[in-house]
């Protein structure tokens, strides 16, 4: 908030100055010199850039959706202001609304949960010292840096109803006498695209969690080691605790972007089989872009807020056992 | 293979554990379960790769010929892609939109952070946890409310939309990686600097910058990748067939009313993939040791 | 001048339905037409023009030539571009809004009812078409004008029907294809138990299942609004369609619910699914691939109307498609020049059988268009425009009813009930809470 009195105060002195100078000179250069080297004024002119992104497109977009969610706007016209009459209509009235917010929650829950246990997990078995380390690691990572969409599309080809290569497979082996109705059955279809989510989340904590794990010191695994310690003691006691503000730093944004995950569910199914699927950012545009709501779709858009406050607070306490970037060196 | 692997089973001694382990137990336990991942993890690429050469006759026909493998490539997907629809163009705006924003996030970045982190104005901290929170507010929030904006600026329909609005997700990772790096860089050599008579513009162009080159890169990596993978923006903001980016194109594009043309869309999504691939396999060591630094503070 | 016109429009009927012109042909043809039309195009003029994604390959091939002769003949660039159906109309509605966009949009529906002030009035266009080739169709009026005037020209329907293997038909013990939903049930219950599948989109599909959900609570005589735009679809009709659709559904090849609009093309022509309700586009793609096992299946591939249910009258959705000129546009003149100009019988016939049966007229002289006598198994489509309600049924046409179908509620309605996600009381009361809020 110190940006926005700084800027005040700024605009001030600015037209004060510029009253000034016609008659004398002095103390524009001042004014001048005052503006180079002081340091909050330094501050000031190098936050500008990002502030005023940041500003534009991210703080008054928020706060404008937030307002919109109040009015019934509709794609094409302006509305009028109805108060929570949107918020009353989702959560009271509107079932795939309430489905939609529920499988979110189990989607992230179950997701998350998969992911940290096997990104982990990946990181253990990748800080082995292994030949090919690096083209490992490559491999590892090419999940992640894939686009979402283009893989999605591939996995939607791979549980197709008819044509999966892994209905295929396992009729041939026996296993199955009829293809997995994968994205047609709505647990089926919400188990899939769970799948997909972890699949492609994994590299991302497996390659951060690495790193957290490189910068563990190798003589404390030796002293442990010499002391008799099992590979599950040391690794509760040593390797866990000592990567524990990664994970909180890591966990967070995973939680947070699956909460708010649109592509994945966008390019897979829609939303569907019957709205098993949509995920809160999902159904949003399909209220609000294409149906034209443009205020239900906001309501359901600032719903995730409070959802992501409280993994902000998570996160909160997260960096309160590190005190994690804040800008002083203690 | 085997020979290698007791080498550096016996060899190694960066690892607290491994020189306890035989080979026969690494080989369960390490390279079973990695070897698996890898194969789950690759699969679906596979796949992709697999679709985008097949036959068309080939594609619905499990019985007749084993879809695991075809022994007829074609590159007919792939040619019709490069040549005869508007690919190049999307994969063309998909660099141009992700250099941009990359480039512009960037400057404010490096701005930012090294106001933040060394010039310690008044409300610096307060300035470093705002950005922070901005990474915490994602565009599946933003679009709709966004989408009024950009027609209201009359960015709608233009690269620029999409090179104004990333930013917004670039530039709280951006600065929060490079705050990492800039307090690694000792205050001794600013405060000679400082004593020399170099302004701060001096400094951080002559000294911090060069010396956080490794950080620039590793942020510009993660933020190009950010950009490509970039959907609901593009989808929202973007209409013409001309302007969209590969991801939004390729979804949208391949589909002739009800026939989706596979091999065309599976090639789309390997090609649009592979610039990045190739960027990752040259720095892949650079953005680990990168994220190694920027969490070892 | 007058004598010009004149004896040009005989030149242009004497050449008959369908003649195809040669490119050269084409052009001077178009010369000569640009010299008499009444429609002069101002001096300069570029348009640009958004449309449909293309169906069928040789649709847009037509369409192509279209607008090269129309350029070369009057000096208008047009530049077109292809959008995917479902994102047509966001898109309307933010140039609607703005001011800016296309000038020429030729959206799906009822698109242009959601503004109907901001478009040019086509009445003129209209009338000069509708005297010259036999009067259009009542659902073109329905979804053409807006307080007595013409705000949009709809250019053609989209006929989607049940595509289904003669062979399998049979082998079931149908010699002919029922005619009753009653028969549809047999027959499906029958192909079931032969092991050859039948399935319909359940999922949002927004051509497929809107057409025939849609047909599907029609023919029971259920509606979601009466003609006053009151909410009627919780109603003893609709329970028997909900009840109709389960016992369908339960002859259904898994995967229905999870069906976009590609999904039983793919089925179909793998030779996986033997009737379902589409486009003429399954059989013209197995047509155009010139694979032999393709044209086997188009060889014992043929189409039928929807069976008549309860209500005994045909009620159908197929898609319109209505091309609209907006008010903003410099150039209504050439806008309307290009459109008057692509109805006509020389490029308007060529262009019906390019698209090979997927599109149909709205104008009633195109009946005698040899695109449906040259293949029989085309014949129901022709029919399309005439069968359709408009999307809102018994209601007016208008932004609400665009709401509710963007919404899939009918679609919705039976897929929860059909997947037991909802029971029957759950799925038509949903059904009425999302309408009502539409509709209040």
């Amino acid at each position: 908030m110190d940006d926005f009195t700084l800027f005040s105060i700024g605009s001030g002195t600015m037209t004060a100055t510029a009253t000034l100078s016609k008659d004398r000179i002095e103390p524009r250069y001042s004014a001048w010199e005052r503006l180079k080297s002081n340091r909050d004024w330094l501050g000031f002119w190098f936050m500008m850039p990002a502030a005023a992104i940041l500003l534009l497109f991210l703080a008054y977009p928020l706060t404008k959706g937030v307002w919109m969610s109040l009015t019934d706007v509709k794609i094409g016209r302006p509305g009028v202001f109805v108060g929570l009459e949107n918020y009353e209509e989702l959560i009271f009235f509107d079932k795939t609304f309430l489905y939609s917010t529920g499988f979110t929650i189990i989607y992230t829950a179950i997701a998350s949960a998969a992911k940290f246990v096997l990104g982990l997990y990946l990181a253990l078995l990748l800080n082995n010292n292994l030949p090919f380390k690096s083209l490992i690691r490559s491999i590892v990572l090419i999940p992640f840096i894939v686009p979402t969409v283009l893989s999605a599309i591939a996995f939607w080809w791979i549980f197709d109803s008819q044509f999966s290569i892994i209905s295929w497979a396992l009729r041939k082996w026996g296993v199955i006498d009829h293809n997995i109705n994968f994205l047609g059955d709505p647990i089926l279809a919400q188990a899939t695209v769970i799948f997909c989510n972890i699949w492609r989340g994994i590299p991302f904590i497996a390659i951060t969690l690495l790193a957290g794990l490189q910068t563990v010191s190798p003589s404390l695994y030796e002293a442990a080691t010499l002391d008799g310690a099992t590979k599950w003691q040391i690794f509760r006691h040593i390797t866990y605790p000592l990567l524990t503000p990664i994970i909180a730093v890591v966990m967070t944004f995973s939680v947070l972007f699956t909460f708010t995950d649109f592509q994945l569910i966008w390019a897979m199914t829609r939303g569907g089989p019957v709205n098993a699927t949509h995920l809160m950012a999902t159904y949003s545009y399909q209220k609000g872009i294409l149906g034209g709501q443009l205020g239900e779709g906001a309501a359901i858009a600032t719903a995730m807020v409070p959802f992501l406050l409280a993994a902000i607070m998570v996160s909160w306490f997260g960096l309160q056992q590190r005190k994690w970037q804040q800008g002083s060196k203690e | 293979m085997s020979a290698d692997m007791t080498k550096t089973a016996t060899d190694d001694n960066s690892d607290g554990m491994s020189y306890l382990e035989t080979t026969r137990t690494k080989l369960v336990t390490i390279w079973l379960p990695l070897a698996l991942i890898c194969f789950v993890l690759l699969f679906p690429f596979y796949w992709m790769a697999l679709t985008a050469i097949k036959p068309d006759h080939q594609l619905l026909d499990f019985e007749t010929y084993n879809p695991l493998w075809t022994w007829e490539p074609t590159f007919k997907h792939i040619q019709k892609l490069l040549f005869e629809s508007n690919y190049p163009r999307w994969l063309w705006n998909t660099m141009y939109v992700a250099f941009a924003a990359t480039f512009l996030s960037l400057i404010c970045s490096v701005l930012a952070a090294y106001a933040i982190v060394r010039l310690r104005f008044r409300g610096a901290e307060v300035a470093g946890g705002l950005i922070f929170l901005a990474y915490l507010v994602p565009p599946s929030i933003l679009f709709i409310p966004l989408s009024t904006v950009i027609v209201a600026y009359g960015l709608f329909d233009s690269p620029l939309a999409l090179i104004l609005t990333y930013p917004t997700i670039l530039i709280p990772f951006c600065t929060w990686l490079l705050m990492g790096y800039f307090k690694t860089i000792p205050f001794e050599l600013e405060e000679c600097a400082l004593i020399d008579g170099a302004t701060r513009w001096q400094i951080l162009t002559r000294i911090i910058l060069p010396l956080a080159v490794p950080g620039l890169i590793s942020a510009s990596i993660f933020a190009l990748t950010l950009c490509w993978n970039e959907f609901i923006y593009a989808l929202t903001f973007i209409s013409s067939v001309p302007n969209k980016t590969v991801p939004v194109a390729v979804v949208n594009e391949f589909v002739d009313g009800d026939i989706f043309r596979w091999g065309s869309l599976m090639a789309g999504a390997l090609v649009g993939s592979l610039p990045l691939v190739i960027l990752y396999s040259f720095f892949v060591e650079y953005y680990v040791s990168a994220m190694t630094g920027a969490v070892k503070e | 001048m007058t004598t010009n016109r004149r004896g040009f429009l005989k030149g242009g009927a004497a050449l008959g339905a369908g003649a195809m012109l040669t490119a050269s042909g084409l052009t001077e043809y178009a010369k000569a037409w640009a010299q008499s039309s009444q429609w002069k195009p101002e001096a300069g003029a570029t348009i640009n023009l958004l449309r449909w994604k293309r169906f069928v390959q040789g649709e847009e091939d037509q369409f192509i030539k279209i607008v090269a002769a129309f350029e070369k003949a009057t000096g208008v660039k047009i530049n077109v571009t292809n959008e995917s159906f479902d994102d047509i109309q966001p898109k309307a509605s933010v140039s609607a809004n703005t001011g800016v966009g296309p000038d020429i949009v030729w959206p799906l529906h009822v698109t242009p009812h959601l503004f109907p002030d901001k478009l040019v009035d086509m009445t003129d266009v209209a009338d000069y078409l509708g005297k010259k080739y036999g009067g259009w169709v009542p659902v073109a009026e329905a979804y053409g004008k807006s307080k007595g005037k013409w705000i949009c020209i709809p250019v053609a329907v989209n006929g989607g029907y049940i595509n289904y293997r003669i062979s399998s038909m049979n082998a079931a013990g149908f010699s002919k294809f029922p005619d009753t939903t009653a028969g549809l049930l047999e027959l499906c219950k029958a192909m079931k138990a032969k092991g050859t599948a039948v399935g319909f989109a359940l999922g949002h599909a927004s051509g497929d299942a809107n057409a025939w959900l849609h047909w599907l609570l029609w023919s029971h005589g259920a509606f979601l609004v009466d003609k006053d735009d009151k909410v009627i679809i919780n109603s003893p009709e609709t329970v028997k369609a909900m009840e109709y659709c389960k016992a369908l559904s339960d002859t259904f090849i898994p995967g229905c619910a999870s069906w976009n609009d590609s999904s039983n093309n793919k089925a179909y022509l793998s030779g996986e699914l033997h009737l379902t309700a589409n486009g003429i586009s399954i059989y013209a793609a197995a047509k155009a691939s010139g694979d032999a096992k393709q044209l086997a299946i188009a060889e014992d591939t043929d189409h039928a109307f929807f069976p008549l249910g309860p209500s005994g009258k045909p009620a159908e959705l197929q898609l319109a498609f209505p091309l609209m000129v907006f008010k903003y546009t410099k150039f209504p003149n050439a806008a309307k020049a290009f459109t008057a100009f692509m109805m006509e019988a020389e490029q308007f016939n060529p262009w019906l059988e390019g698209a090979a049966g997927y599109l149909t007229h709205c104008l009633n002289a195109y009946d005698a268009n040899p695109v449906w006598t040259a293949d029989k198994k085309r014949l129901p489509f022709k029919d399309a425009a005439k069968r359709t309600l408009p999307i809102s049924g018994l209601g007016s046409i208008g932004e609400k009813a665009a709401t509710a179908v963007a919404d899939f509620i009918v679609v919705d309605m039976f897929a929860n009930y059909c997947t037991g996600r909802e029971d029957l009381k759950g799925a038509i009361a949903q059904a009425e809470r999302q309408a009502k809020r539409i509709y209040r």
